[in-house]
């Protein structure tokens, strides 16, 4: 699902700054990924670089089997909106629109009409519990149920992927096992997931874990147990 | 029509930043509108206490010199005569008609009634100089001064004054309380008024414009008074119109010109400032202008500065929101939002809002201004005719006001333009995290 050939990215501020120096990594179609560094170990930027939000200066990216490289706007907003779905630590909710509306927000860039894409952003609502918080704006609702939210929009396009940055930082632990074993069903689905965090807990989680040290890939650890005890590896 | 949908929903549900920018605009422009009205007014109403008089008139004052001249002494005292009325008529390119100005005090009498009037003696052609409004009957005409008749016309006030002693014997007898509009049921033509213990007949009366205080103002014909009171051929003013003197270059030679004539004629220095007095209507006018221009030059330079402050505090404005929608945008675009969507929809949400706003204050400027016109219209309308009215159809021209509006509509949407091409192209990371 994922290919990445040595990519390189570097910063040039007053001091240029070689964040990722090439990166190899392969994951494949309805894997469970966890990208684990300590803060500047370029783990963001690598995030950044799989959901196009940022580019690459060397090496070649494979989202899906196409080479992801010096797309124009137009382009990468596409493959962003049709192939990945975000979600993000600070939920990114848009305040001033309900919950379903937020939901909604991403069909509505790909051109489905209003009727149809409030009745699709319900239904993912309604899987994750949330139908009679539809109409709620994302002030009235809990950290959790904001996550919910937008783990609905991450869905709702049906993408190839989901990139998931920190989702699990701004909860508490309780709330932190609820949002993973969602996103373990979410999986379950046959979604590829790329979770990236910083906590072993929630690492420990995920099928494959990429430590990522200097903008290198220090190892790659396969987690095969096969029994999942979320109350035990979130506190 | 879902572009449409998202933008309205997104002005509605940010309602406060709407309407406060909404708002700067409406008071922009609603402002700009109340200035522009208002010096309109000023000069309507200082211009329509001028409109009535003949622009190509002159007058000469007699007076008494200043300087000692060719064996004269000074201070002497310089009479104008029939001979400068000769010398006008044909000595004198650019002069029209001629009326000499016989001023009389004295006091009308009517039945037990008496008022002190001021009579002045013209010839017919004084209607044009002085701008004067009949409003019944007729003026001075030549017949009159071909048989030096005895006719008079009278002010408005005077007129009415007399209409009440008329209508008081017959209020006796019919029991009348009073009648509603006494200048229309009592005539006062064909009666009889005595000035000075002379009985004229009223043949005319003309709208007094000018404040003549408690005084009435009267004219006869010039020759009837002469007979009267026997002028020994001397005369305080005289007045002309004049012709093919257009512009103030003319006007200015013309007055030298007549002034070094009237000079030699009556012997005293060309250079003397005083001698006679010369007046002319038209230097006057072009004064007049000069002041309209600069209250214009005025009204337009802070109407301009208004503007301008305007298209300053909305261009803040677009700058604040977009700003403060950075973090949206970045959200927007992480959500696969293209570029062009993102700012079509900023640009047509300034749009919307500065073009609602700025004619919603246009139309409630204007309105407003028609309200006070209707008010202003009702209280001139009470009002006597000879209070001169400061301000006068507080009007403004539409297409200057939507032209404003105008500028300030592209202002914003230029303004909202360049900060959403700057968000826009931000990543949506950097965006995202943009948490103001």
């Amino acid at each position: 699902m994922i290919k990445l050939e040595g990519i390189n990215k570097t910063y040039f501020g007053a001091q240029p700054l070689h964040v990722l120096k090439g990166i190899d990594l392969n994951v494949g179609e309805g894997e469970l990924v966890s990208i684990m560094g300590a803060s500047g170990s370029g783990k963001s930027t690598l995030l950044n670089i799989l959901g196009i939000l940022d580019n690459y200066d060397g090496g070649s990216y494979y989202l899906a089997g196409k080479l992801v490289k010096n797309l124009s706007e137009n382009q990468a907003a596409e493959y962003r909106n049709k192939m990945i779905g975000f979600i993000f630590q600070s939920f990114n909710l848009i305040p001033f629109k309900t919950a379903v509306e937020n939901v909604a927000l991403p069909l509505y860039y790909q051109g489905v009409p209003r009727k149809k894409r409030n009745m699709m952003a319900m239904e993912y609502l309604d899987r994750f519990g949330l139908k009679d918080w539809a109409g709620h704006y994302p002030n009235e609702l809990s950290g959790g149920q904001k996550q919910r939210v937008s783990i609905a929009r991450a869905l709702v396009t049906s993408p190839k992927i989901i990139l998931a940055d920190e989702p699990t930082g701004a909860l508490d632990s309780k709330t932190s096992i609820e949002v993973m074993k969602i996103l373990h069903e979410v999986n379950a689905s046959g979604i590829t997931m790329i979770i990236v965090t910083h906590e072993r807990g929630i690492a420990n989680l995920t099928n494959k874990i990429v430590h990522l040290k200097d903008g290198i890939i220090e190892n790659i650890e396969e987690n095969n147990s096969q029994i999942v005890d979320f109350e035990r590896e979130v506190k | 029509m879902d572009f449409w949908s998202e933008i309205f929903m997104a002005l509605r549900r940010n309602k406060l930043r709407t309407v406060l920018t909404g708002f700067a605009i409406s008071w922009g422009i609603f402002m700009l509108i109340i200035l522009l009205s208002v010096g309109n007014g000023l000069k309507n109403g200082v211009s329509s206490n001028f409109a009535d008089r003949a622009r190509n008139t002159y007058t000469i004052w007699s007076s008494s010199t200043e300087l000692p001249y060719k064996g004269h002494k000074a201070n002497r005292w310089i009479p104008l005569t029939d001979k400068d009325i000769e010398y006008l008529e044909n000595h004198l390119y650019h002069v029209d008609e001629v009326s000499p100005v016989f001023t009389k005090g004295g006091t009308l009498i009517f039945s037990d009634k008496s008022k002190s009037v001021q009579i002045d003696g013209v010839r017919p052609i004084f209607k044009n100089i002085q701008g004067i409004k009949i409003v019944e009957g007729r003026f001075i005409n030549d017949n009159d001064m071909k048989i030096k008749e005895k006719v008079v016309v009278i002010d408005k006030n005077t007129a009415d004054e007399i209409r009440n002693k008329i209508r008081q014997p017959e209020e006796k007898k019919t029991n009348k309380r009073h009648l509603k509009s006494p200048e229309e049921t009592v005539p006062v033509l064909g009666e009889f008024v005595s000035i000075n213990g002379i009985n004229y007949v009223i043949v005319g009366v003309f709208e007094s414009d000018m404040m003549w205080g408690g005084t009435g103002q009267c004219y006869a014909p010039f020759s009837t008074l002469q007979q009267i009171y026997n002028v020994n051929n001397e005369y305080y003013k005289l007045s002309f119109t004049t012709f093919g003197l257009d512009t103030k270059e003319d006007n200015e030679s013309f007055r030298k010109e007549l002034k070094r004539n009237m000079a030699l004629l009556h012997e005293f220095s060309p250079d003397d400032q005083r001698g006679v007095w010369i007046d002319s209507q038209m230097l006057n006018a072009l004064e007049t202008n000069k002041i309209f221009n600069t209250i214009n030059i005025f009204i337009w330079v802070i109407g301009i500065a208004m503007l301008i402050s305007g298209v300053v505090g909305v261009t803040n404005i677009m700058r604040i929101t977009v700003k403060e929608r950075t973090s949206e945008i970045g959200i927007r675009k992480a959500l696969g939002a293209k570029p062009r969507s993102i700012l079509m929809s900023i640009v047509m949400e300034a749009l919307i809002i500065t073009t609602v706003f700025g004619y919603a204050g246009m139309f409630v400027g204007m309105g407003l201004m028609e309200v006070i016109n209707k008010i202003m219209e009702a209280v001139n309308a009470g009002k006597g005719a000879n209070e001169a009215a400061v301000f006068l159809d507080l009007s403004v021209d539409v297409k200057i006001v939507f032209m404003a509006t105008l500028v300030l509509i592209v202002s914003g949407v230029v303004a909202g333009i360049a900060p959403a091409w700057k968000a826009v192209n931000v990543k949506p990371v950097e965006a995202m995290s943009n948490r103001s």
